[in-house]
């Protein structure tokens, strides 16, 4: 039942196992594509700039984080919600609550950005597992509303964004992405978290020994909302402003990012750390391919090049790893 | 008994789904006035016809348990890339004849990866049909040229007239196409492994069915019927556009499952598909003639397909699947 129990039955030491298992090839690219970012432009990469490259980074991270839970609840979980949501906290932060009603407050905007992600979570997991919609189309639906609704409060990019936000973009930006690891350290020690895993690998068996699937899935929902609207904090600080058009854009390279990170897209395997990695990857990949100078669409043609591979790494090296055994 | 149930089930979906495109209409002819005329319908028809074809591979892939996230990209490549070799003075035929060789190696590319190494095919698809896009990009530097040929215009122009009938060809070849369609996967030993596949991937090679080359023809199928819809929407735009197919990427999705498919796969069907796309193209008529911004229209599409899945496309509890 619980897979921790499974793995320590077996005799195998479980934390590595499970982190070599899950995030061994991301963490090969990291250092792979770390090394080759360090040759190619030594200026960008010195201690003294990192600051500001996680904070580039960071809305991506957020995204990937936000991905995970949902996808780690299994049975074609996937929340595609994750990028127009950041877009519409992004939007009602800036547009309606700072510019409008005047409040700058991190006391409030914070709260209300978690708030706004939270019932858009709640909403999704709603559809998502008491209407029984299948995950893909009910998430496919609160897109639509979402980025519907941004464009509507916000038809073009308006700035500027609070002070304090700004200031969360360089090295600070690190503060809200340990929060979103911090949390997510919390709720590992929960047996929450050990069902969620159960009805990710298996519903029916978990379902069979008691647990409440139904509920489960609903807080992954949930989950995935608040760290969503982080991301759209994080997102805001990276831009400075509000911008209608760049939130949908995150969803589809933040679940590349969790399939690269070792996140079975099938349930039950995996974790936040290597969604985070994953991302990591593949901003670093950019970073890569920015220097090389060459036009944009050789960029995407390696970008996607690059992703099929990676993926098919990963899936190659389970493969070797499962015969090892 | 699983199989029968699954049937009656499936089957009242499809007829939900018309019902529902019916009252659609119905609802618009009654607020918007002209939107039951002749000029109106034809254009409704013309443009259910568009999104039918692109919706063809989708169908297949999902029913195999798949999704492919590559046909607004290969309906761009196709629309870019037939428009510049006609434009260079090309044979059309020829030019046809290429560019769906070129679709059935990228859906086949797309299968075989997916299947062979087990991988998810959203990643798989999302990644080739990028490369597809920026190779097309690259190509043509971001400026596609070149124009249909007069036939292909005539062939889905909403002003057109199939001999005696009153719409262009592409609406009676439609019909054609899908009773093919229809055929294929309910009469021939390819449908039923179609089903056999999606509804239990594990049991299929039991039965002689071979994954990984079902997955190549599906996935190439998938492809070849994206082109066809991107040298279509060449015809019908006048003027080539790498970012044609963007609308079709989820709208092909939302046909598929409003019109009863399950994304898990082995149910689904391409009358369901014909349905979910009647739906969507009356519900988009119906915002943008009630006069809504293109963005309200967007949020209200994806309202309605929540409700309307919620009303007919409920997947079981996991307690009755015990």
């Amino acid at each position: 039942m619980n897979p921790r129990l499974l793995v320590r039955a077996r005799g195998m030491n479980p934390r590595l196992l499970s982190l070599s298992r899950s995030v061994g090839f991301a963490v090969v690219l990291l250092v792979i594509l770390l090394a080759v970012n360090l040759i190619l432009s030594p200026a960008r990469f010195t201690p003294g700039s990192w600051g500001a490259l996680v904070g580039l980074a960071a809305p991506l991270i957020g995204a990937a984080i936000a991905s995970t839970p949902v996808i780690l609840a299994g049975r074609g979980g996937i929340d595609i919600s994750v990028g127009p949501l950041m877009g519409f906290v992004n939007a009602v932060v800036i547009q309606v609550l700072f510019l409008k009603a005047g409040i700058s407050s991190p006391l409030l905007l914070v709260p209300a950005a978690l708030l706004i992600g939270a019932l858009v979570g709640a909403a999704n997991g709603f559809l998502a597992t008491v209407v029984r919609i299948q995950p893909i189309v009910a998430t496919l639906g609160t897109y639509l509303i979402l980025t519907g609704v941004t464009l509507t409060i916000l038809p073009a990019p308006i700035g500027p964004a609070p002070a304090w936000l700004k200031a969360l973009a360089g090295p600070w930006s690190i503060l809200p992405l340990a929060v979103m690891f911090l949390v997510w350290w919390l709720v590992r020690r929960l047996p929450y978290y050990d069902q969620l895993m159960a009805v990710g690998s298996d519903d029916r068996a978990a379902y069979t020994a008691g647990v409440d699937v139904t509920r489960v899935r609903f807080i992954a929902y949930v989950i995935a909302g608040i760290f969503g609207g982080c991301a759209g904090l994080m997102l805001t600080a990276l831009i400075g402003s509000a911008d209608p058009n760049i939130g949908p854009t995150y969803t589809l390279i933040a679940i590349a990012a969790v399939a690269l990170g070792g996140v079975s897209l099938a349930g039950g395997r995996g974790g936040v750390a290597g969604a985070a990695i994953g991302a990591i990857d593949i901003f670093l990949l950019q970073s890569v391919l920015t220097t090389f100078n060459v036009s944009t669409f050789v960029l995407q043609i390696a970008y996607g090049a690059i992703l099929v591979l990676a993926v098919m790494l990963t899936a190659l090296q389970e493969r070797l790893a499962m015969r090892a055994r | 008994m699983a199989g029968r149930n699954l049937f009656a089930t499936t089957n009242a979906r499809v007829i939900g789904a018309f019902c529902v495109a019916t009252l659609l209409h119905l609802a618009g002819a009654v607020l918007i006035p002209g939107y039951s005329s002749p000029f109106a319908v034809r254009a409704m028809l013309v443009l259910a016809s568009l999104l039918a074809v692109a919706s063809i591979g989708q169908t297949l892939v999902v029913i195999m348990g798949g999704i492919d996230l590559s046909i607004p990209f290969v309906i761009g490549f196709a629309n870019v890339v037939a428009a510049q070799l006609y434009g260079d003075g090309w044979n059309f035929v020829l030019v046809c004849g290429l560019v769906g060789v070129l679709a059935l190696v990228i859906g086949g590319l797309n299968g075989l990866i997916s299947r062979s190494l087990d991988i998810q095919p959203l990643i798989v698809t999302l990644g080739i049909g990028m490369v597809v896009q920026g190779l097309v990009l690259l190509w043509t530097a971001g400026f596609p040229s070149g124009s249909a040929p007069q036939a292909v215009s005539s062939f889905v122009s909403i002003g057109g007239s199939a001999g005696p009938l009153p719409v262009p060809w592409l609406v009676p070849s439609l019909v054609v196409l899908s009773a093919l369609v229809v055929l294929v996967l309910e009469r021939t030993p390819y449908g039923r492994r179609l089903y056999a596949l999606g509804s239990n991937p594990g049991a299929a090679p039991l039965a002689l069915i071979d994954p990984v080359r079902m997955w190549i023809v599906t996935y190439a199928a998938s492809a070849f019927f994206a082109a066809v819809a991107g040298v279509l929407l060449l015809g019908f735009t006048g003027s080539a556009y790498g970012d044609v197919g963007q609308p079709y990427l989820f709208q092909t999705i939302a046909a598929v499952v409003v019109g009863g498919a399950a994304l898990v796969g082995g149910r689904g069907s391409y009358l369901g598909t014909i349905a979910g796309v009647l739906v969507l193209t009356e519900i988009n008529t119906l915002l943008i003639g009630l006069g809504f911004q293109p963005s309200a229209v967007q949020a209200a599409l994806g309202l309605i397909i929540v409700l309307l899945v919620s009303l007919y496309g409920r997947e079981r509890h996991v307690s009755t699947t015990i």
